[in-house]
Protein backbone atom coordinates (compact mmCIF):
# COMPACT_ATOMS: atom_id res chain seq x y z
CA UNK A 1 0.00 0.00 0.00
CA UNK A 2 1.57 2.94 -0.92
CA UNK A 3 1.22 6.46 1.49
CA UNK A 4 -0.79 9.38 1.05
CA UNK A 5 0.76 13.26 1.78
CA UNK A 6 -1.81 12.95 4.47
CA UNK A 7 -0.56 9.62 6.03
CA UNK A 8 3.01 10.73 5.90
CA UNK A 9 2.30 14.01 7.88
CA UNK A 10 -0.16 12.06 10.85
CA UNK A 11 2.74 9.39 11.27
CA UNK A 12 5.52 11.72 10.62
CA UNK A 13 6.01 12.18 14.76
CA UNK A 14 5.94 8.11 15.23
CA UNK A 15 8.76 7.88 12.14
CA UNK A 16 11.12 10.98 13.93
CA UNK A 17 10.79 8.84 17.64
CA UNK A 18 11.29 5.45 15.64
CA UNK A 19 7.67 4.51 16.68
CA UNK A 20 6.81 2.81 13.25
CA UNK A 21 7.40 -0.68 12.48
CA UNK A 22 9.44 -2.05 9.70
CA UNK A 23 6.66 -2.17 7.34
CA UNK A 24 5.40 1.25 8.34
CA UNK A 25 9.03 2.87 8.19
CA UNK A 26 9.15 1.37 4.39
CA UNK A 27 6.05 2.76 3.23
CA UNK A 28 6.68 6.08 5.33
CA UNK A 29 10.43 5.95 3.39
CA UNK A 30 8.97 5.32 -0.33
CA UNK A 31 6.66 8.29 -0.31
CA UNK A 32 9.43 10.60 1.36
CA UNK A 33 12.10 9.67 -0.70
CA UNK A 34 9.50 10.30 -4.23
CA UNK A 35 7.25 13.05 -2.71
CA UNK A 36 8.71 16.71 -3.98
CA UNK A 37 6.38 18.42 -0.96
CA UNK A 38 6.78 15.60 1.79
CA UNK A 39 10.95 15.30 1.58
CA UNK A 40 11.73 18.28 2.37
CA UNK A 41 9.12 18.51 5.46
CA UNK A 42 10.58 15.55 6.69
CA UNK A 43 14.32 17.11 6.63
CA UNK A 44 12.53 20.56 8.08
CA UNK A 45 10.90 18.98 11.31
CA UNK A 46 13.89 16.42 11.79
CA UNK A 47 16.57 19.38 11.75
CA UNK A 48 14.14 21.81 14.31
CA UNK A 49 13.38 18.89 16.82
CA UNK A 50 17.17 18.52 16.52
CA UNK A 51 17.50 22.17 17.34
CA UNK A 52 14.27 22.18 20.20
CA UNK A 53 16.57 19.15 22.12
CA UNK A 54 19.36 21.02 21.84
CA UNK A 55 17.93 24.38 23.51
CA UNK A 56 19.32 24.60 27.46
CA UNK A 57 16.60 25.93 29.77
CA UNK A 58 16.54 29.78 29.91
CA UNK A 59 18.54 31.14 33.26
CA UNK A 60 16.57 32.03 36.40
CA UNK A 61 15.83 35.42 37.79
CA UNK A 62 18.48 35.60 40.41
CA UNK A 63 16.49 36.23 43.14
CA UNK A 64 13.54 33.95 42.13
CA UNK A 65 13.95 31.20 44.75
CA UNK A 66 14.39 33.58 47.70
CA UNK A 67 11.45 34.88 46.64
CA UNK A 68 9.20 32.25 46.49
CA UNK A 69 10.58 30.53 49.74
CA UNK A 70 10.02 34.34 51.53
CA UNK A 71 6.58 34.02 50.29
CA UNK A 72 5.54 30.39 51.28
CA UNK A 73 8.05 30.54 54.55
CA UNK A 74 7.76 33.75 55.24
CA UNK A 75 10.90 36.53 55.97
CA UNK A 76 13.82 33.89 56.71
CA UNK A 77 17.04 35.55 58.49
CA UNK A 78 19.53 36.16 56.14
CA UNK A 79 22.36 33.67 55.87
CA UNK A 80 25.82 35.11 56.68
CA UNK A 81 27.47 34.86 53.53
CA UNK A 82 31.49 34.38 54.97
CA UNK A 83 30.41 31.72 57.56
CA UNK A 84 30.58 29.44 54.08
CA UNK A 85 34.26 29.92 54.08
CA UNK A 86 35.00 29.07 57.46
CA UNK A 87 34.56 24.96 56.41
CA UNK A 88 36.91 25.75 53.69
CA UNK A 89 39.60 27.74 55.88
CA UNK A 90 39.56 25.01 58.61
CA UNK A 91 40.88 22.40 56.03
CA UNK A 92 44.66 21.45 57.43
CA UNK A 93 46.23 22.78 54.00
CA UNK A 94 44.77 26.47 54.63
CA UNK A 95 45.05 26.50 57.95
CA UNK A 96 48.18 25.73 57.90
CA UNK A 97 49.43 28.30 55.43
CA UNK A 98 47.06 30.63 57.88
CA UNK A 99 49.04 29.81 60.68
CA UNK A 100 52.39 30.41 59.37
CA UNK A 101 50.74 33.80 58.07
CA UNK A 102 49.86 34.41 61.21
CA UNK A 103 53.31 33.72 62.75
CA UNK A 104 55.04 35.84 60.34
CA UNK A 105 52.91 38.75 60.67
CA UNK A 106 53.58 38.90 64.52
CA UNK A 107 57.07 38.24 63.85
CA UNK A 108 57.06 41.34 62.01
CA UNK A 109 55.07 43.33 63.98
CA UNK A 110 56.95 42.36 66.91
CA UNK A 111 60.27 43.31 65.59
CA UNK A 112 58.75 46.76 64.48
CA UNK A 113 58.01 47.27 68.63
CA UNK A 114 54.12 47.17 67.62
CA UNK A 115 51.99 49.86 67.04
CA UNK A 116 51.88 52.87 69.78
CA UNK A 117 48.25 54.22 69.09
CA UNK A 118 49.30 57.52 70.55
CA UNK A 119 52.32 58.09 68.02
CA UNK A 120 51.17 56.63 65.35
CA UNK A 121 51.68 58.18 61.86
CA UNK A 122 51.16 57.74 58.61
CA UNK A 123 54.86 57.61 57.96
CA UNK A 124 54.95 54.51 59.99
CA UNK A 125 52.87 52.82 57.64
CA UNK A 126 56.08 53.54 55.22
CA UNK A 127 57.41 49.80 53.78
CA UNK A 128 61.20 51.54 54.31
CA UNK A 129 60.60 52.77 57.36
CA UNK A 130 58.96 49.25 58.60
CA UNK A 131 62.34 47.65 56.95
CA UNK A 132 64.23 50.10 58.81
CA UNK A 133 62.67 49.67 62.34
CA UNK A 134 62.23 45.53 61.80
CA UNK A 135 66.06 45.72 60.80
CA UNK A 136 67.53 47.77 63.96
CA UNK A 137 65.04 45.47 66.54
CA UNK A 138 66.74 42.54 65.08
CA UNK A 139 70.54 44.14 66.11
CA UNK A 140 69.22 45.44 69.16
CA UNK A 141 68.00 41.96 70.06
CA UNK A 142 71.09 40.32 68.93
CA UNK A 143 73.19 42.63 70.98
CA UNK A 144 71.27 41.85 74.00
CA UNK A 145 71.46 38.50 73.53
CA UNK A 146 75.26 38.62 73.55
CA UNK A 147 75.43 40.98 76.50
CA UNK A 148 72.78 38.01 77.92
CA UNK A 149 75.83 35.66 76.80
CA UNK A 150 78.66 37.05 78.47
CA UNK A 151 77.42 38.05 81.60
CA UNK A 152 76.30 34.61 81.83
CA UNK A 153 80.44 33.46 81.08
CA UNK A 154 81.04 36.32 83.92
CA UNK A 155 78.27 34.57 86.74
CA UNK A 156 79.96 31.20 85.84
CA UNK A 157 83.15 32.53 85.90
CA UNK A 158 82.58 34.51 89.39
CA UNK A 159 80.68 31.01 90.72
CA UNK A 160 83.79 29.11 89.99
CA UNK A 161 85.85 31.26 91.74
CA UNK A 162 84.35 31.77 94.90
CA UNK A 163 83.60 27.91 95.30
CA UNK A 164 87.32 27.54 96.27
CA UNK A 165 86.57 30.00 98.64
CA UNK A 166 83.89 28.90 100.14
CA UNK A 167 83.89 24.78 99.93
CA UNK A 168 87.77 23.24 99.59
CA UNK A 169 85.69 20.22 97.69
CA UNK A 170 84.40 21.41 94.38
CA UNK A 171 81.99 19.42 92.96
CA UNK A 172 80.62 17.74 96.36
CA UNK A 173 77.74 19.89 97.82
CA UNK A 174 77.59 22.86 99.17
CA UNK A 175 78.62 24.03 102.34
CA UNK A 176 75.19 24.53 103.73
CA UNK A 177 73.82 21.69 102.61
CA UNK A 178 76.46 19.20 104.62
CA UNK A 179 78.08 22.11 107.33
CA UNK A 180 78.44 19.17 109.43
CA UNK A 181 80.46 16.96 106.90
CA UNK A 182 83.25 19.06 105.54
CA UNK A 183 86.35 20.44 108.33
CA UNK A 184 86.37 24.37 108.94
CA UNK A 185 89.35 25.77 107.45
CA UNK A 186 91.63 28.37 109.48
CA UNK A 187 90.25 31.21 109.84
CA UNK A 188 93.02 34.12 108.59
CA UNK A 189 93.47 31.82 105.91
CA UNK A 190 89.73 31.96 105.22
CA UNK A 191 89.66 35.92 105.09
CA UNK A 192 92.75 35.94 102.56
CA UNK A 193 91.06 33.71 100.04
CA UNK A 194 87.82 35.87 100.11
CA UNK A 195 89.55 38.82 99.56
CA UNK A 196 92.06 37.76 96.83
CA UNK A 197 88.56 36.60 95.20
CA UNK A 198 87.01 39.66 95.42
CA UNK A 199 89.59 41.24 94.25
CA UNK A 200 89.34 38.73 90.92
CA UNK A 201 86.06 38.91 90.72
CA UNK A 202 85.94 43.07 90.33
CA UNK A 203 88.70 42.23 88.07
CA UNK A 204 86.52 40.44 85.54
CA UNK A 205 83.53 42.44 85.99
CA UNK A 206 85.45 45.93 84.85
CA UNK A 207 86.48 43.40 82.30
CA UNK A 208 83.16 42.80 80.92
CA UNK A 209 81.76 46.11 81.04
CA UNK A 210 84.30 47.17 78.88
CA UNK A 211 83.72 44.28 76.42
CA UNK A 212 80.09 44.60 76.18
CA UNK A 213 79.87 48.53 76.31
CA UNK A 214 78.66 49.81 72.82
CA UNK B 1 19.44 12.19 46.22
CA UNK B 2 15.92 12.02 48.33
CA UNK B 3 13.05 11.88 46.53
CA UNK B 4 10.59 14.13 45.92
CA UNK B 5 8.09 12.15 47.81
CA UNK B 6 10.07 11.78 50.80
CA UNK B 7 10.44 15.63 50.72
CA UNK B 8 6.61 16.02 50.66
CA UNK B 9 6.48 14.11 53.13
CA UNK B 10 8.76 15.99 55.53
CA UNK B 11 7.21 19.25 54.37
CA UNK B 12 3.91 18.57 56.10
CA UNK B 13 5.35 17.58 58.89
CA UNK B 14 6.25 20.80 58.80
CA UNK B 15 10.16 21.02 57.69
CA UNK B 16 11.54 24.33 56.13
CA UNK B 17 14.65 23.23 54.24
CA UNK B 18 12.57 19.88 52.85
CA UNK B 19 10.43 22.70 51.00
CA UNK B 20 13.31 24.58 50.63
CA UNK B 21 15.49 21.72 48.59
CA UNK B 22 11.89 21.03 46.61
CA UNK B 23 11.53 24.74 45.16
CA UNK B 24 15.30 24.75 44.47
CA UNK B 25 15.03 21.23 42.93
CA UNK B 26 11.54 22.20 40.52
CA UNK B 27 11.97 26.07 40.08
CA UNK B 28 14.44 25.82 36.87
CA UNK B 29 11.63 23.58 35.20
CA UNK B 30 8.64 25.91 36.54
CA UNK B 31 10.44 29.21 35.53
CA UNK B 32 11.29 27.73 31.81
CA UNK B 33 7.47 25.97 31.64
CA UNK B 34 6.27 29.72 32.02
CA UNK B 35 8.91 31.38 30.41
CA UNK B 36 8.67 29.12 26.95
CA UNK B 37 4.41 30.10 27.17
CA UNK B 38 4.31 33.77 27.85
CA UNK B 39 7.47 34.72 26.13
CA UNK B 40 8.06 37.24 29.07
CA UNK B 41 10.54 36.74 31.67
CA UNK B 42 8.48 39.00 34.72
CA UNK B 43 5.20 37.36 33.80
CA UNK B 44 7.38 34.07 33.65
CA UNK B 45 8.66 34.83 36.98
CA UNK B 46 5.25 36.10 38.56
CA UNK B 47 3.81 32.83 37.14
CA UNK B 48 6.34 30.54 39.07
CA UNK B 49 5.83 32.41 42.02
CA UNK B 50 1.80 31.81 41.84
CA UNK B 51 2.93 28.31 41.16
CA UNK B 52 4.62 27.38 44.22
CA UNK B 53 2.37 28.92 46.60
CA UNK B 54 -0.42 27.35 45.28
CA UNK B 55 1.78 24.07 45.60
CA UNK B 56 2.61 24.95 49.04
CA UNK B 57 -0.91 25.33 50.13
CA UNK B 58 -2.36 22.17 48.23
CA UNK B 59 0.83 19.74 49.34
CA UNK B 60 -1.44 17.81 51.42
CA UNK B 61 -3.28 17.00 48.56
CA UNK B 62 -0.76 15.51 46.58
CA UNK B 63 -0.76 11.68 46.24
CA UNK B 64 1.67 9.45 44.83
CA UNK B 65 -1.38 7.82 42.52
CA UNK B 66 -1.48 11.25 40.74
CA UNK B 67 2.05 10.27 39.20
CA UNK B 68 5.44 11.88 40.07
CA UNK B 69 6.11 15.43 41.87
CA UNK B 70 7.06 16.79 39.04
CA UNK B 71 3.72 15.60 36.83
CA UNK B 72 1.67 17.34 39.65
CA UNK B 73 3.76 20.45 39.45
CA UNK B 74 3.51 20.67 35.82
CA UNK B 75 -0.18 20.06 35.98
CA UNK B 76 -0.55 23.00 38.16
CA UNK B 77 1.74 25.19 36.62
CA UNK B 78 -0.27 24.18 33.59
CA UNK B 79 -3.70 24.69 35.07
CA UNK B 80 -2.09 28.14 36.50
CA UNK B 81 -0.89 29.59 32.67
CA UNK B 82 -4.06 28.30 30.93
CA UNK B 83 -5.70 30.82 33.53
CA UNK B 84 -3.26 33.52 33.10
CA UNK B 85 -3.31 32.74 29.25
CA UNK B 86 -7.46 33.11 29.12
CA UNK B 87 -6.70 36.11 31.49
CA UNK B 88 -4.47 38.12 29.17
CA UNK B 89 -6.51 37.40 26.26
CA UNK B 90 -9.41 39.14 27.45
CA UNK B 91 -7.18 42.11 28.78
CA UNK B 92 -6.30 41.88 24.86
CA UNK B 93 -10.10 42.01 23.50
CA UNK B 94 -9.15 46.03 24.27
CA UNK B 95 -5.67 46.45 22.79
CA UNK B 96 -4.18 47.50 19.51
CA UNK B 97 -3.96 44.98 17.18
CA UNK B 98 0.05 45.16 17.04
CA UNK B 99 -0.46 43.77 20.71
CA UNK B 100 -2.26 40.37 20.29
CA UNK B 101 0.42 38.66 19.55
CA UNK B 102 2.60 37.91 22.32
CA UNK B 103 5.91 40.20 22.33
CA UNK B 104 9.06 38.15 22.32
CA UNK B 105 11.61 40.01 24.49
CA UNK B 106 14.90 40.60 22.64
CA UNK B 107 17.29 38.71 24.01
CA UNK B 108 19.79 38.37 21.52
CA UNK B 109 22.42 40.90 20.13
CA UNK B 110 21.47 41.95 16.38
CA UNK B 111 25.24 41.54 15.31
CA UNK B 112 25.41 37.64 14.67
CA UNK B 113 28.56 36.23 16.08
CA UNK B 114 30.44 32.92 15.80
CA UNK B 115 30.55 31.97 19.47
CA UNK B 116 28.59 28.85 20.29
CA UNK B 117 26.41 30.75 23.05
CA UNK B 118 25.62 33.50 21.23
CA UNK B 119 23.86 31.14 18.41
CA UNK B 120 22.73 29.34 20.96
CA UNK B 121 20.76 32.58 22.54
CA UNK B 122 19.88 33.61 18.93
CA UNK B 123 18.19 30.15 18.32
CA UNK B 124 16.43 30.51 21.24
CA UNK B 125 15.29 33.56 21.06
CA UNK B 126 13.95 32.90 17.44
CA UNK B 127 12.42 29.18 18.96
CA UNK B 128 10.27 31.45 21.36
CA UNK B 129 9.10 34.01 19.00
CA UNK B 130 7.62 31.10 16.43
CA UNK B 131 6.18 29.46 19.42
CA UNK B 132 4.48 32.47 20.43
CA UNK B 133 2.76 31.92 16.83
CA UNK B 134 1.38 28.59 17.79
CA UNK B 135 -1.96 28.25 19.12
CA UNK B 136 -1.85 27.75 22.89
CA UNK B 137 -3.04 23.98 22.44
CA UNK B 138 -0.44 23.34 20.20
CA UNK B 139 2.63 25.21 22.15
CA UNK B 140 1.92 23.91 25.33
CA UNK B 141 2.16 20.26 23.81
CA UNK B 142 5.41 21.05 22.11
CA UNK B 143 7.36 22.62 25.24
CA UNK B 144 6.37 19.65 27.41
CA UNK B 145 7.66 17.18 25.12
CA UNK B 146 10.44 18.60 22.94
CA UNK B 147 11.42 21.31 25.91
CA UNK B 148 10.68 20.15 28.90
CA UNK B 149 11.44 16.11 27.74
CA UNK B 150 7.93 15.26 29.30
CA UNK B 151 6.46 11.57 28.22
CA UNK B 152 3.32 11.20 26.66
CA UNK B 153 1.62 9.43 30.04
CA UNK B 154 2.69 12.17 31.64
CA UNK B 155 1.56 14.62 29.23
CA UNK B 156 -1.83 13.21 28.77
CA UNK B 157 -1.90 13.29 32.49
CA UNK B 158 -0.87 17.38 32.66
CA UNK B 159 -3.60 18.34 30.03
CA UNK B 160 -5.73 15.49 31.16
CA UNK B 161 -6.81 14.59 27.56
CA UNK B 162 -6.52 11.22 25.63
CA UNK B 163 -2.85 9.87 24.44
CA UNK B 164 -4.42 10.33 20.75
CA UNK B 165 -5.18 13.88 21.33
CA UNK B 166 -2.25 14.36 22.60
CA UNK B 167 0.46 12.73 19.98
CA UNK B 168 -1.90 14.41 17.20
CA UNK B 169 -1.47 17.91 19.10
CA UNK B 170 2.32 17.23 19.13
CA UNK B 171 2.62 16.37 15.69
CA UNK B 172 0.97 18.92 14.26
CA UNK B 173 2.53 21.61 16.38
CA UNK B 174 6.00 20.15 14.91
CA UNK B 175 4.82 20.46 11.49
CA UNK B 176 3.37 23.81 12.02
CA UNK B 177 6.71 24.98 14.25
CA UNK B 178 8.82 24.22 11.00
CA UNK B 179 6.88 26.20 9.01
CA UNK B 180 6.95 28.85 10.96
CA UNK B 181 11.17 28.77 11.83
CA UNK B 182 10.49 28.38 7.70
CA UNK B 183 9.12 31.53 7.11
CA UNK B 184 11.11 33.41 9.19
CA UNK B 185 14.39 32.16 7.69
CA UNK B 186 15.67 29.99 10.31
CA UNK B 187 17.50 27.34 8.91
CA UNK B 188 17.64 25.07 11.94
CA UNK B 189 20.97 23.12 11.50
Amino acid sequence: MNWSCVQLEERLSDYLENALSESEQREFRAHADSCPRCAPLVAQVSRMLGSLHSLEFEPVPPMLASKILDLTLGPRKKKIEWLKWVPILWQPRFATGLVTVLATALIIFHATGGVKKSKLTLADFNPIAIIQSANSQAHLAFARGVKFVNDLRVVYEIQSRLQPASSGTPGQQTPSATPSQQKPPNQSQQNRLTQDSFAEVAALIANARLRSAP
Amino acid sequence: MEADAQLVQRCLKGDGPAWEELVRRHSRRVYNLCYRFTSNSSEAEDLTQDVFLRIYRTLASYRTAYGGFPTWLTSVTRNLLVDHYRRSRRDRMTDALEDVLPVVEEKHSPVRTPDKAAMAQELSAQVQSALAKLSPELREAIILRDLQGLEYTEIQQVLSVPEGTVKSRINRGRIELARILQEMGVGPS
